[in-house]
């Protein structure tokens, strides 16, 4: 329960938690915020996400704490009456805001005071439009050609302006940019590095060249149809953002998927978690220069691969999940024989690994104290996911809000106290262990019953809700604002790559271009989960 | 005197009775054999492009595998993932530092036509990269099998050899399906009509 | 009937340098082409696939197919850069490799020149074709290729030292540094059997003096994009590639020569034994590259001075003590 004393007017209401996602929520004058959130601070709350609400009067900010150990979840609400849109800056107390106030003034136009660096973070600078905004009907941008054009030309003209094509050169350093087109930054990201000699000073990402409207979309759509944009919102490992958006919305509306389904669900999870933690050992090791490795890695993952297609029919972009269920039932005589199979080799496999890369001197010597990540920036930051179990914190959503059939289940959550890059990797290493130990408990006895509920309801009962699940990359929340109608009307998705690169502009100073490059590799950062 | 017309039915054949090749077929035959592609993923469809690479698909038995990361040394631009209006700008940078003949292939139905990211009024994605650069082979899917990536590089290839794909093609639209119905957005309703069913 | 002005040594002297230069040229870029390919064809084996098989028999013209290809693509040049020196610096990593290979003994009498300063023109002239690779990354006005050209002076500088210092045991055992003798003098007993410790710190050093990896720093793919040759397209860009790889193999050559014996061996000719011995240092020169992830700029040159300069000095030490005590009458 929450045990934080409330500054005077702050309006408090407890919530149920099973249904909300939350416990409690307290709505608070614009000027106690900073006061509320020093408080939170010192109990060792961390901010999870921060949204905003376009109501026709006011803006609502939506912040969501949470704490490390425990399922606590606490959300705070500050009304800023319309006309003057400018909320309170709290990215001197939480690290995090930072970027999160950057997107709600991108998305929505709505100022903060204090704040360092105030400028658009997804969208270009032009066109001049806060798209999620509810006054805003759609732009006609991207439908002809020559306006694509133009709109480039203005884009470039915004470009050049906002990045002189001098950039502040002096004699002892200068500015390197990476990306968005660059071998390691997969995916399209810019980071602009300020160096001297190899030695870099001090980084910025540069984000948003992957936006693609998803929370403008959920706005418009009914709730089924944004199931295909969770498959495309973090590729690699998606099956987890879709679990998510079921738990939250069978949760909201009060119903329960069937045992089978649940345990099909979490089957491929785990798998999916697999494949994903192996794409990124191959990634990472590519920046490292290591070239091999991606070819096992993906050998592998091409095995799982068959497994997921086989039961879903999609080998990356799943859209399996139903409200109630799972899409159809799966070929579970062959899905068995491929598991049996595949467990023990991968087994195999996973000691090779930990022999020919964790033994290698070269990659211990590039990854051993190298970006640590202290357990106090982590949580500052909000990062969450195996980033921040390499930091000391024993956090996993899987255990802080059991869901599903996951406290059934025996596993264990590998935490390093170390921070480094080698930590990061050898945690994922033993998280790829600890889901084959799930997989291997549940493929062999799937219960019997239906895997669809026959009669689910359109639409979510008026309330917020906040739910989160453990994918690949770390805590995946999704925050809900329904009104009762069949779409919703503001759907936030809180993606763990967003926080967790915002943290790296704090390790990414003081080191080596190469570092720099490894260190972001070791963050398992999909670029369109971040732009969403 | 009146000249006319060549019939075109009628054209004369080659003078030389013996023609092996021309240069200009052993070139393409050459550069369809080795077409390096640039390292430039986007979104899904660039995972997909990775899995080409790797020892299950194996682009490089054809010659295709070498990836560069230098948009000077590469001749083939795989545009797989969604363009972000952000993104478009650097993506057609990036084809003027390509050096001729350069092709494109778009990958996926977003690098087509804007994919399932397309709505009416959206304000962020470019609907089709064709609408910037120009396109040599289509590849429908979401995100398409690496297979299908090999096919759509073998069709390309052919196109090369059959001289139809010069490697500077001039821009090209394609037609946009505007038979789309429209969303409803909503309209901003006041905090207490949100919170009452009521009001 | 041979005419006279033929037999004048400074004519016949030229006739011959074009000859085996025009002969030179050709083996180089022909063994350099089937290099790419070869290493194309290894690393695909190590990584569970087939490589090219396409074209010809195991795809064994592709490189042909990509260099015919690379000759015909447009060739940019970047607008401030010093397009002088941009021109120049693919020749000048070229030619000095191809310079070289002058005193590669490949067999017994088969030696373009037997210069009594033997390998010494082959540092010299590596470090000239080094120095292009600067050349090349600055003349570019790109960071990428500048901080690539940069990487390649402090890498040159730091392994040209180890490499130098590894051979002065076998001269020191050979007294010469004219090639044939080095080659004579192991007629009994190959030199890496006398002296292990500088084979390892030559290796080393040779792959660092290469850029391969796990030395391959100027090129650094995943930081630099493409390094010193970020810039370069079409043939400029595959003389740099072939220069590579010409540069492997006359590292592989040097060690064969210095530390494996040469040319000699049993029952097969002379240019036989050269080949096999050097194309077997090539392959472990490809498997260690296909192995071993990148090391970073300042454990690079740490390992130089730390690690490669004291045990070549150390090794150098024990071999004069040995010398003087044991060969010397």
């Amino acid at each position: 329960m929450l045990s934080v004393t409330l500054p005077p007017d702050t309006l408090r209401a407890d919530k149920d938690a099973a249904r909300h996602g939350y416990a409690c929520e307290a709505v608070t004058r614009r000027d106690g915020l900073r006061e509320l959130c020093a408080r939170l601070k010192d109990q060792g709350y961390f901010l999870e996400c921060l949204t905003a609400l376009d109501f026709s009067d006011a803006f609502e900010l939506v912040y969501v704490f949470s704490r490390t150990e425990s399922a606590s979840r606490f959300l705070t609400k500050v009304v800023l009456p319309k006309p003057d849109a400018s909320g309170p800056g709290v990215g001197d107390i939480f690290p995090a805001a930072r970027w999160y106030e950057r997107e709600v003034y991108d998305f929505f136009g709505i100022r903060f005071d204090p704040h360092p660096n105030l400028k658009r973070l997804i969208l270009p600078e032009t066109p001049r439009i806060h798209p999620l905004l509810k006054s805003f009907k759609g732009s006609a941008v991207g439908a002809d050609a020559e306006e694509v054009l133009s709109a480039i030309h203005e884009d470039r003209a915004a470009f050049d302006l906002l990045n002189p094509r001098t950039p502040k050169n002096d004699a002892d350093s200068y500015e390197l940019n990476l990306g968005p087109q660059h071998p390691a930054t997969h995916g399209v990201m810019r980071i602009i590095a300020r160096i001297t000699g190899e030695r870099v000073l001090s980084t910025e990402c540069t984000i948003g060249y992957g936006h693609r409207n998803h929370e403008k979309m959920a706005e418009i759509q009914d709730y089924r149809a944004f199931w295909p944009n969770l498959g495309r919102l973090d590729y690699v490992g998606a099956m987890a953002y879709n679990f998510t958006y079921a738990e939250l919305i069978e949760r909201a509306m009060g119903i329960e998927a069937p045992a089978r389904a649940q345990t099909i669900r979490v089957l491929l999870t785990e798998l999916n978690r697999i494949a994903s933690h192996l794409l990124w050992l191959a990634t990472f090791l590519l920046d490292l220069g290591a070239f091999t490795p991606y070819f096992y890695c993906f050998d592998d993952r091409e095995k799982i691969l068959d497994i997921t297609e086989l039961c879903t029919g999609e080998r990356l972009t799943y859209n399996f999940f139903r409200f109630g269920g799972v899409a159809h039932d799966i070929p579970e005589k062959r899905i068995q024989n491929m598991i049996s199979d595949f467990i023990p080799a991968f087994r195999q496999k996973l000691k090779d690994y930990r022999t020919l890369i964790g033994k290698n001197i070269i990659f211990r010597k590039r990854t051993q104290g190298i970006g640590v990540l202290s357990k106090e920036t982590a949580l500052a930051y909000g990062v969450t996911g195996p980033s921040l179990r390499a930091s000391g914190v024993c956090r996993d959503d899987r255990r802080v809000t059991p869901y599903s059939i996951y406290p059934r289940l025996d596993f264990e959550i590998p935490v390093r106290s170390e921070g480094d890059s080698y930590a990061r990797y050898l945690v994922r290493m033993d998280e790829m262990a600890q889901s084959l130990r799930i997989v291997e408990q549940i493929y062999r006895n799937l219960p019997p019953g239906e895997i669809l509920l026959p009669k689910v309801p359109k639409t979510v009962p008026r309330g917020e809700y906040y739910f989160s699940t453990e994918s690949a990359r770390g805590s995946f929340g999704i925050y809900l604002a329904s009104d009762g109608s069949p779409t919703p009307y503001r759907l936030k998705l809180r993606t763990p790559s967003f926080s967790n690169i915002s943290a790296f502009s704090e390790l990414g100073r003081e080191c080596f271009i190469a570092d720099l490059i490894s260190i972001f590799g070791s963050f398992d950062a999909i670029v369109s989960e971040i732009d969403r | 005197m009146e000249v006319s017309p060549p019939d075109p039915g009628t054209q004369s054949p080659p003078v030389l009775p013996l023609e092996l090749f021309r240069l200009e077929e052993a070139v393409d035959f050459c550069r369809s054999s080795s077409l390096w592609p640039l390292t430039f993923g986007l979104a899904c469809c660039a995972i997909e492009m990775i899995g080409l690479g790797a020892s299950r698909f194996d682009i490089e038995r054809y010659g295709y595998g070498v990836f560069r990361a230098s948009p000077r040394q590469a001749d083939l631009m795989i545009v797989a993932g969604t363009v972000s209006r952000k993104m478009a700008p650097c993506i057609k940078t990036l084809y003027d530092q390509m050096a001729a003949p350069k092709y494109v292939v778009a990958y996926g139905g977003c690098a087509i036509a804007g994919g399932p990211f397309k709505f009416p009024g959206q304000y962020g994605i470019l609907e089709g990269i064709d609408k910037i650069i120009p396109v040599n082979v289509y590849i429908p899917g979401c995100p398409p099998r690496p297979e299908a990536l090999l096919a759509g590089l073998l069709k390309l290839r052919d196109l090369i050899r059959q001289g139809k794909a010069d490697g500077r093609m001039s821009p090209a639209a394609i037609k946009d399906f505007s038979n789309r119905q429209n969303p409803v957005y909503k309209d901003a309703i006041s905090r207490d009509a949100f919170r009452n069913a009521a009001a | 009937m041979i005419p006279v002005f033929l037999k004048t040594p400074w004519v016949s002297e030229a006739l011959k340098a074009g000859f085996w230069g025009c002969f030179a040229t050709g083996f180089v870029s022909a063994n350099a082409l089937f290099l790419v390919w070869l290493e194309r064809k290894v690393s695909a084996r190590i990584q569970r696939r087939r490589g090219p098989i396409i074209a010809g028999p195991e795809g064994i013209f592709q490189t042909v197919l990509d260099s015919v290809k690379l000759f015909t693509k447009e060739l940019v040049l970047p607008r401030h850069g010093k397009t002088f020196l941009y021109l120049l610096a693919p020749l000048l990593v070229f030619a000095p490799i191809i310079v070289s290979f002058i005193v590669i003994p490949a067999g017994k009498n088969l030696i373009i020149r037997d210069l009594n300063i033997g390998f010494l023109l082959i540092f010299a002239m590596s470090s000239v074709s080094f120095f292009s690779l600067f050349l090349g990354g600055w003349s570019s006005h790109n960071k990428y290729s500048a901080l690539g050209g940069i990487r390649s002076v402090a890498q040159n500088i730091a392994y040209e030292i180890p490499l130098l210092l590894s051979v002065m045991g076998v001269v020191l055992l050979t007294g010469s540094l004219r090639m044939t003798e080095i080659v004579s003098a192991q007629s009994r007993i190959w030199f890496v059997l006398v002296q292990p410790l500088a084979f390892g710190i030559f290796f080393c050093a040779m792959l660092g003096e290469t850029n391969r990896a796990p030395f391959d720093l100027p090129e650094a793919e995943s930081e630099l994009v493409a390094g010193y040759l970020t810039e370069y397209s079409g043939m400029r860009f595959a003389l740099f590639f072939l220069a590579e790889y010409t540069h492997v193999f006359l590292g592989s050559a040097l060690a064969s020569t210095l530390f494996l014996g040469g040319w000699q061996g049993p029952l097969l000719p002379g240019p036989a034994w050269f080949l096999i011995k050097t194309y077997s240092v090539v392959l472990v020169v490809m498997w260690v590259r296909w192995t071993f992830p990148r090391l970073r700029s300042d454990q690079l040159i740490l390992f130089s001075w730390k690690v490669l300069i004291p045990l070549a000095l150390l090794n150098l030490l024990v071999t004069a003590l040995g010398a003087t005590l044991f060969l010397q009458p």
